[in-house]
């Protein structure tokens, strides 16, 4: 999906809820959503709160803190992609970080977030990343030790209007040709190869 | 080997957002832009706030209480992440790292905590600008952290 300014996004229809044990971040995750055109959405100041919500009503996206006390947002994660059934252990979980303490490392590349999105926040971010979830072709991964989305993304390269930061990830711009077009009896020869006597 | 699955999942999100119909993204953009902005007065306000805590932690030192340093600074940063607060938001994320290594290493250094709240006061009393004073005290910082970096 390629996105420029006037691409629409359309989220009306989205029930979004939104995990943060401070409610002054709510509130302004609220407001971020709301710019975004979601009109339905669930706020929660905790991550059992949450998981009790999940467990009796469908949501289209979660955004949720990773410190909060009693549950963490790296806990809630890992319990809604083992331990609730499908659909609701596929719905995309956008994670918020500000610091990552070092005994959290793993934690957040285990739990099966779909993106890990580090602070600072802007609406930019947070929609490009909500858009970037919306063409998601990552399979879903279950086994002993993980489950979630793929982590494995580099095939996908890196998100829409982002230069790459890989050394391997190809330049968004597209150079002049390096040789000839092929005329059409090449391409047909390509697509539906035929016996030629010489 | 362990069993792994894959299944090929299409959210109800992706449907969602094919809908014909919503915002640009543009428009939704500067609406976000706009409703977080509205409460940025209060946040700098909860910011001083937080900073008050630490310096009420450093003005009366308990090595019980040393968690709650990483517990405010943290707290700061997830607050200061929302809004362009440059410096503030680095002195602070540094704070983090101090603390978070300080403590596993089982090492504690107060006058090394209290020179970060210090610079935390003066740059949120600066508004927050980035600049050569700014530099100066995060530049001072990163020296007080290279003191506690784990050994290569």
């Amino acid at each position: 999906m390629a996105a420029s300014s006037n691409t629409r996004v359309n989220l009306e229809h989205s029930t979004v809820l939104l995990i943060d044990d401070n409610p002054r971040s709510l509130d302004m995750l609220s407001s971020i959503f709301q710019g975004f055109g979601v009109k339905e959405q669930i706020k929660c100041e905790s991550a059992v709160e949450a998981a009790e919500l999940v467990k009796r009503r469908a949501v289209d996206l979660i955004l949720v803190d990773c410190s909060m006390p009693e549950m963490d947002g790296y806990d809630f994660t890992r319990w809604l992609r083992r331990e609730t059934p499908t659909p609701t252990r596929h719905i995309p979980v956008i994670m918020l970080t500000g610091h990552a303490a070092q005994s959290n490392i793993h934690k957040s590349r285990d739990c099966g977030a779909s993106f890990v999105v580090a602070k600072p926040l802007t609406p930019t971010v947070l929609l490009r990343r909500i858009i970037w979830l919306g063409g998601d072709e990552r399979q879903f991964v279950e086994c002993e030790s993980y489950v979630g989305p793929d982590r494995r993304v580099r095939n996908f390269g890196p998100p829409l209007g982002q230069p790459g930061r890989r050394a391997g990830d190809l330049s968004t711009h597209v150079g002049e040709p390096a040789e000839a077009n092929m005329d059409q009896s090449d391409i047909d020869m390509l697509m539906k190869p035929m016996r030629v006597a010489l | 080997m362990t069993d792994v699955r894959t299944t090929k999942v299409r959210s109800s999100l992706a449907t969602q957002l094919a809908r014909p119909g919503g915002r640009t993204i543009a428009d939704a953009q500067r609406l976000a832009e706009t409703g977080l902005q509205s409460h940025k007065a209060g946040v700098m306000e909860d910011l001083g706030r937080l900073i008050g805590q630490l310096e009420a932690l450093c003005a009366a030192p308990d090595d019980g209480r040393r968690d709650r340093v990483y517990v405010l600074a943290a707290a700061l940063v997830d607050m200061a992440g929302f809004f362009d607060t440059g410096p503030l938001y680095s002195a602070g994320y540094s704070l983090c790292d101090l603390s978070d290594r300080m403590q596993a290493g089982g090492v504690w250094s107060w006058p090394a905590v209290e020179v970060h709240v210090k610079a935390l006061r003066l740059i949120l009393a600066g508004g927050c600008k980035a600049g050569a004073e700014s530099d100066v005290l995060l530049q001072g910082l990163r020296s007080v952290q290279a003191a506690f970096a784990p050994a290569a």
